[in-house]
C-alpha cells in the first residue's frame, strides 16, 4: 500500500462531523434520495406556474417543502366562491373576490422561508406577446388546464429553442387527468438504477487474480477458510476450471451445476456460510462482463458526432465520448470498474484487502478514463459518471401535442393501451371543444365526435371510450379536491426529478384514471 | 313528509354558496361506471356533510395531507389519532406543522390548523395510542384511514377491525384505507374486514428488515454500519449503564457518531457519517411530500367513493414505483386462507424432531408471514413459553431448551400470542 493511501484512509476514518445544521436536519428524509448534489440543483431553480387552481397549488406545496429556488404564480383571475372551497392554499371565504396568485403565493410561503415567491396577475396572452423571455428564463414551466391556443402557443415558444425551459402540461376533470413533459433532451448520470456494476469475477484485474491465485485453502485453520469471500472463492474456482477445460468457462447446464458443486466440495466444513454465498453467486461467473446494451446505443447517439461536439456544451456528452474511447481502447472491452464491493461473508481483514484492491484499480481506470476526455470536468462529476457509466440515460422528447397527430399513432395506442389511450383522447377533446370559452359544457356525443374527428373516421372507438366521455360530460369543470392533490404528488416528483436530473423522469403521456386508480403511460 | 336537507353541512357562517361546486358535479349525477345504488343528490350530500363520521390513524407525512385531503372533499367529523410530537425533520413534508410547532404533539397542531383553514369542519384530536381505544370507541366510525409508519401499529388495527365485525350487524364493518410510504415508492389499499384481503394476509409483501448478525458486529466488520450497530448495541449498555438510548438526541448520536468512527479507525472501514450513524439507529426511512401526496389522494379518494358511492372504489392494492419513470399497479389482493386475523384455518408448522422451543421461537420472529416479536407459546391446556408476566416467564423459561417433541404431541396445537397483537395464531405441529 502506498503512503498516499494510508493517508486516504486516516483521513477518510478520522474526519469527524459535528453536529448537523437546522437545514440539514429539516432535509434530512430527502437528502437521503438525492443528496447534497439534488438539493442544490433544487435550491437553484426557479418555477413558472401558469394559474393558481387547486392542482397548481398542490403541486407547488409538493416543490416548495423540498426547498426549490423560487416560484412564480402567473394568474390574473380572482377568487372564486368555488375555488375558496377546493384550494388549500387560499383563506376559504375570506379570500373570495383577492387575487388568486397573491392568496396562494402567500400560504404557499409559509411552508418554508427560504423559498421565495412571487404573484404575477398579467395575463399569458399578453406576455406571449410582448415578453416571452421573461417565460424562458424560468427553469421550469408547468400549466394546468390551460386554454387550448394558448397552450399550443406557450408550447411552441418552449420548443423553439433546446436550452429554453421544459413545459409540463397538466389536465384534469373529475376522476381523470394526464400530464406530459414537454423537453429536447434529457441527460441522466445518478439515474438511481438498481442494477449493480459487475464485479468483473468472469474478468478478473491482474491484482484481484494474483491475490486469489495467491491464497493457499489448504493451508488456513479453520476460522480463516471460513471466511475467505466469496469473491476471491470464485475467481479462484474459476480459473482452476479454465485450467482443466482448455481456458473455457462452465457453458452447458451441466457444467455450470458441477461448478457449483465444485465450490461447494471445497468446505472443510459444513457449516461455511463463505461457500455458500459462492455458490449462489456462481452465476457471475458466466454473466460476462460487456458494455451493457443501453450503453452501446448510446454510443451512436448523434450528440457524439464531431461536428455536434465542437458546439456542445455539455459535459456529459464529453463524458460519454470518453467512455466510448475507453471501452474501445482496453483490453477487457468493458465499462471503467466501480469501486462498490458489496457486502459478504468475511473477516474484517479479507474483506478490507478486497476492497483496496477494486479501489485501486478503480482509481487506474478512472485516469485511464480521465485521459480520453478532451474538455476539463470537474472532478466529482467525473467521479459519479463512472460510478453510474452501467446505467446512464438520455431521454430525447417530442413537442407537445404531436401525438395527437399522429392518427397512425393513436390507432396503435388504441388498440394496446385503450383505457389510456381513450381518457387522454377525452381530455383533448375537452380542451378542444372549450377552447376560446372554457364555460362550454360539452355534451358525450360531442365529446365522442371530436374524438372521432382526431383519430380519424376510420378508427374505430373502443368499449372503454363510453366510460372516459362519460365521465369527462358528468364533470367538465370539477377540480375535485382528491384528483388535485394526487396531480400535486405526481407532477412534483416528475418535476423534482427533471430539475434534480436524478431518477428517471416519465417518457410520454401520464394518463390518470381515480376511478379504477390506476395509471398507465401512453404515446412515449 | 320529507324533512329538509342542509346540503352544506352543519349551517354556520362559514358555508358559502358554490363552496362544494367542484365535489358536487361528482355528486349530482351518476358516472358510466357508478353503481346503481348511487343516490346522486342531497342525500348523498347530507350523509357526507352531517351524518358520515372517519377516523384517520397518523398525523405524520401521510396523516397531514390525509386529514386536508378530507376536509376539502367534504368530511366534518373527523377525528385524529396520533402519538408523536413534531421533530424539525418532519418540516419537509408535513405541511400542517411550523418551526415553531416543533415539540408539540401532532394530533393537536394538526386538528388546529386544519380546522383554522378550513372552516366549519370539526376534527377532534387524541394525543396518544390506538391501543388506548377501545371496541365502542372504533365502533363510532364509518370510516378509518390509516396513514402509519409502523407494522405494528398496522397489525393492530387490522385485527382490531376484523374483531369488530359482527355478521348480524353490517354497521360493524368499518372499510379500513390503509397508505404507506417509503421514498419514491408507496401503496393505498381497501381491506372490508373478514370481505377482502387483510393487512395481516400480506404481511409476506414486506420487505425483510435488515439486521447484522451480532457476531459480525463484534468480531468481524466489514462496512461502516457494523461499527454503528456495536457502538449502539454493544458499547452503549457497556458504557452507559442503565441510560436510555434517545434517537432524537443529538448528544447520544454525537456520542454513537464519535464511537462508531473510532471503531471504523481501528479497522481501516471508511464511511461512518453523522447522517448514517442517525439512520441506522433510528431506522430511517427516506420520506418526501410528493410520495405521500399521492398515497394520501390516493387513500381519501377512495373514502370518498366508499362514504359517497358515487364511483367504484378501489380493489383492493395500488401500489406505485416512482424511481424510474411512473409504474403502478392495481391488482386484487387474495386472502390468505391461513391468515391468523381472518383465515380461520390453522396454519400447518413442519419441524424438524429436535428443534428446541428457543428454536421455534426463532423461526417465528423470521418467519415472513409469521413475523411476531416475542410471542408466548402454549399448548390448548397449558403454558410453554410465556414472555409476560415476570413470573410466569421465570416459570417457563426452562422450557426453551426442551424440545417440542417433549411438549407437543405430532399434530398437535399450539397457540401463539404477543401483547403487541390483539389476536392468536394457531398452528398445527408436525415432525418431519
Amino acid at each position: 500500500m502506498s503512503s498516499q493511501d494510508s493517508q486516504d484512509i486516516e483521513t477518510a476514518t478520522t474526519a469527524i462531523e459535528s453536529a448537523p445544521d437546522t437545514k440539514t436536519r429539516r432535509y434530512d428524509r430527502q437528502l437521503r434520495l438525492w443528496a447534497a448534489t439534488g438539493q442544490s440543483a433544487l435550491e437553484s431553480s426557479r418555477v413558472l406556474l401558469i394559474s393558481g387552481s387547486a392542482t397548481s397549488t398542490s403541486i407547488l406545496k409538493n416543490l416548495v417543502l423540498p426547498g426549490i429556488g423560487h416560484f412564480t404564480i402567473l394568474d390574473h383571475a380572482k377568487v372564486s366562491h368555488s375555488d375558496a372551497g377546493n384550494n388549500f392554499f387560499l383563506e376559504g371565504y375570506n379570500s373570495i373576490g383577492k387575487s388568486r396568485a397573491e392568496e396562494a403565493v402567500q400560504l404557499l410561503g409559509e411552508l418554508n422561508d427560504s423559498v421565495e415567491g412571487r404573484a404575477d396577475t398579467r395575463t399569458l396572452g399578453s406576455i406571449l406577446k410582448a415578453h416571452p423571455e421573461w417565460i424562458t428564463s424560468f427553469t421550469i414551466v408547468i400549466a394546468h388546464n390551460l386554454d387550448h391556443t394558448l397552450l399550443n402557443e406557450l408550447s411552441a415558444l418552449l420548443w423553439k429553442d433546446a436550452k429554453y425551459p421544459p413545459l409540463v402540461v397538466v389536465r384534469s376533470a373529475g376522476f381523470l387527468a394526464d400530464f406530459y413533459i414537454q423537453f429536447h433532451e434529457h441527460t441522466i448520470i445518478e439515474s438511481h438504477s438498481e442494477i449493480s456494476p459487475s464485479l468483473r469475477i468472469d474478468k478478473p484485474f491482474p491484482a484481484l487474480r494474483e491475490h486469489a491465485l495467491s491464497l493457499e485453502f489448504d493451508k488456513m485453520d479453520s476460522t480463516e477458510h471460513g471466511h475467505i469471500p466469496y469473491v476471491v472463492i470464485l475467481v479462484r474456482a474459476l480459473e482452476d476450471w479454465k485450467k482443466s477445460h482448455g481456458g473455457s468457462l462452465p457453458k452447458s447446464y451441466e457444467e455450470r451445476q458441477q461448478f457449483k458443486k465444485g465450490v461447494l466440495a471445497l468446505k472443510v466444513k459444513g457449516d461455511e456460510e463463505n461457500f455458500d454465498e459462492a455458490e449462489t453467486q456462481a452465476y457471475r461467473c458466466w454473466t460476462e462482463t460487456k458494455v451493457p446494451s443501453e450503453i452501446t446505443a448510446l454510443f451512436s447517439d448523434p450528440a457524439l458526432f464531431i461536428e455536434a461536439m465542437d458546439s456542445n456544451q455539455s459535459p456529459f456528452f464529453h463524458l460519454l465520448a470518453a467512455l466510448k474511447e475507453y471501452t474501445e481502447q482496453c483490453d477487457t472491452h468493458t465499462l471503467p470498474l466501480t469501486s462498490t464491493l458489496p457486502d459478504m461473508k468475511s473477516d474484517t481483514h479479507n474483506y478490507i484487502h478486497l476492497q483496496r484492491l477494486y479501489k485501486t484499480r478503480a482509481e487506474e481506470e478512472r485516469q485511464v478514463f480521465k485521459s480520453y476526455l478532451r474538455v476539463p470536468v470537474d472532478d466529482a462529476m467525473v467521479d459519479s459518471f463512472v460510478k453510474n457509466a452501467h446505467a446512464l440515460v438520455v431521454l430525447r422528447g417530442k413537442p407537445w401535442g404531436t401525438f395527437d397527430e399522429d392518427k397512425a399513432a393513436l390507432g396503435e395506442s388504441l388498440s394496446t393501451m385503450p383505457k389510456e389511450t381513450c381518457i387522454h383522447l377525452a381530455l383533448s377533446a375537452l380542451s378542444l371543444l372549450q377552447a376560446g370559452d372554457t364555460s362550454v359544457s360539452p355534451s358525450a356525443e360531442s365529446i365522442r365526435a371530436k374524438i372521432q374527428s382526431i383519430v380519424g373516421q376510420y378508427t374505430e372507438l373502443p368499449d372503454e371510450a363510453d366510460d372516459a366521455i362519460g365521465e369527462i360530460a358528468r364533470a367538465p369543470f370539477s377540480e375535485l379536491p382528491n384528483t388535485a392533490a394526487f396531480l400535486g404528488g405526481m407532477v412534483a416528483q416528475e418535476v423534482i426529478k427533471m430539475i434534480t436530473k436524478q431518477y428517471v423522469p416519465v417518457r410520454g403521456y401520464c394518463v390518470i384514471d381515480l376511478i379504477e386508480t390506476c395509471t398507465g403511460t401512453i404515446g412515449a | 313528509m320529507a324533512t329538509e336537507i342542509n346540503v352544506n353541512g352543519a349551517a354556520t357562517s362559514s358555508d358559502w354558496q358554490d363552496r362544494y361546486y367542484h365535489v358536487d358535479q361528482i355528486l349530482d349525477r351518476p358516472g358510466p361506471r357508478t353503481d346503481p345504488s348511487f343516490l346522486a343528490g342531497d342525500e348523498v350530500k347530507d350523509f357526507l356533510r352531517n351524518k358520515c363520521k372517519i377516523l384517520v390513524i397518523g398525523a405524520g407525512g401521510l396523516g397531514c395531507e390525509i386529514l386536508a385531503n378530507l376536509a376539502l372533499t367534504g368530511f366534518k367529523d373527523i377525528h385524529l389519532i396520533d402519538m408523536d410530537t413534531i421533530d424539525i425533520s418532519n418540516l419537509n413534508r408535513q405541511f400542517l406543522f411550523r418551526p415553531a410547532d416543533v415539540g408539540r404533539p401532532k394530533a393537536i397542531v394538526a386538528a388546529e390548523y386544519v380546522m383554522k383553514r378550513v372552516p366549519g369542519v370539526q376534527v377532534t384530536p387524541y394525543y396518544g395510542k390506538i391501543q388506548d381505544k377501545g371496541d365502542d370507541y372504533y365502533l363510532q366510525f364509518n370510516l378509518v384511514i390509516c396513514g402509519l409508519d409502523s407494522v405494528e401499529a398496522r397489525r393492530w388495527i387490522n385485527a382490531t377491525l376484523v374483531n369488530l365485525v359482527d355478521p348480524e350487524n353490517p354497521e360493524s364493518l368499518k372499510p379500513l384505507i390503509d397508505g404507506g410510504t417509503e421514498g419514491f415508492k408507496g401503496q393505498a389499499r381497501v381491506i372490508l374486514p373478514t370481505v377482502s384481503s387483510c393487512y395481516e394476509c400480506s404481511l409476506d409483501m414486506l420487505n425483510k428488515p435488515t439486521t447484522f448478525p451480532i457476531c459480525t458486529i463484534a468480531n468481524t466488520p466489514r462496512l461502516p454500519e457494523h461499527c454503528i450497530e456495536w457502538a449502539s448495541v454493544l458499547e452503549w449498555p457497556r458504557a452507559r449503564g442503565d441510560e436510555k438510548l434517545d434517537t432524537d438526541d443529538p448528544e447520544h448520536i454525537g456520542w454513537l457518531y464519535s464511537i462508531a468512527v473510532a471503531r471504523a479507525k481501528e479497522f481501516k472501514i471508511e464511511g461512518v457519517t453523522w447522517s448514517l450513524t442517525q439512520g441506522v439507529v433510528k431506522n430511517v426511512i427516506p420520506a418526501i411530500a410528493s410520495t405521500n401526496a399521492i398515497i394520501a389522494a390516493s387513500c381519501c379518494n377512495e373514502a370518498f367513493k366508499i362514504a359517497t358511492s358515487s364511483a367504484a372504489y378501489l380493489n383492493n392494492y395500488f401500489m406505485l414505483i416512482g424511481t424510474e419513470g411512473v409504474y403502478s399497479y392495481t391488482f386484487e389482493h387474495e386472502k390468505r386462507d391461513h391468515c391468523p386475523v381472518c383465515g380461520g384455518e390453522a396454519l400447518e408448522m413442519p419441524i424438524s424432531r429436535d428443534w428446541t422451543v428457543e428454536q421455534l421461537i426463532e423461526l417465528l420472529t423470521e418467519k415472513q408471514n409469521i413475523q411476531i416479536k416475542k410471542p408466548s407459546l402454549a399448548t390448548p391446556g397449558k403454558p410453554i413459553y410465556f414472555q409476560q408476566p415476570p413470573q410466569l416467564e421465570e416459570a417457563t423459561r426452562p422450557n426453551l431448551e426442551k424440545k417440542v417433541l417433549e411438549l407437543v404431541p405430532d399434530g398437535g396445537e399450539v397457540v401463539v400470542t404477543a401483547s403487541t397483537l390483539p389476536f392468536s395464531l394457531s398452528l398445527i405441529i408436525t415432525y418431519i
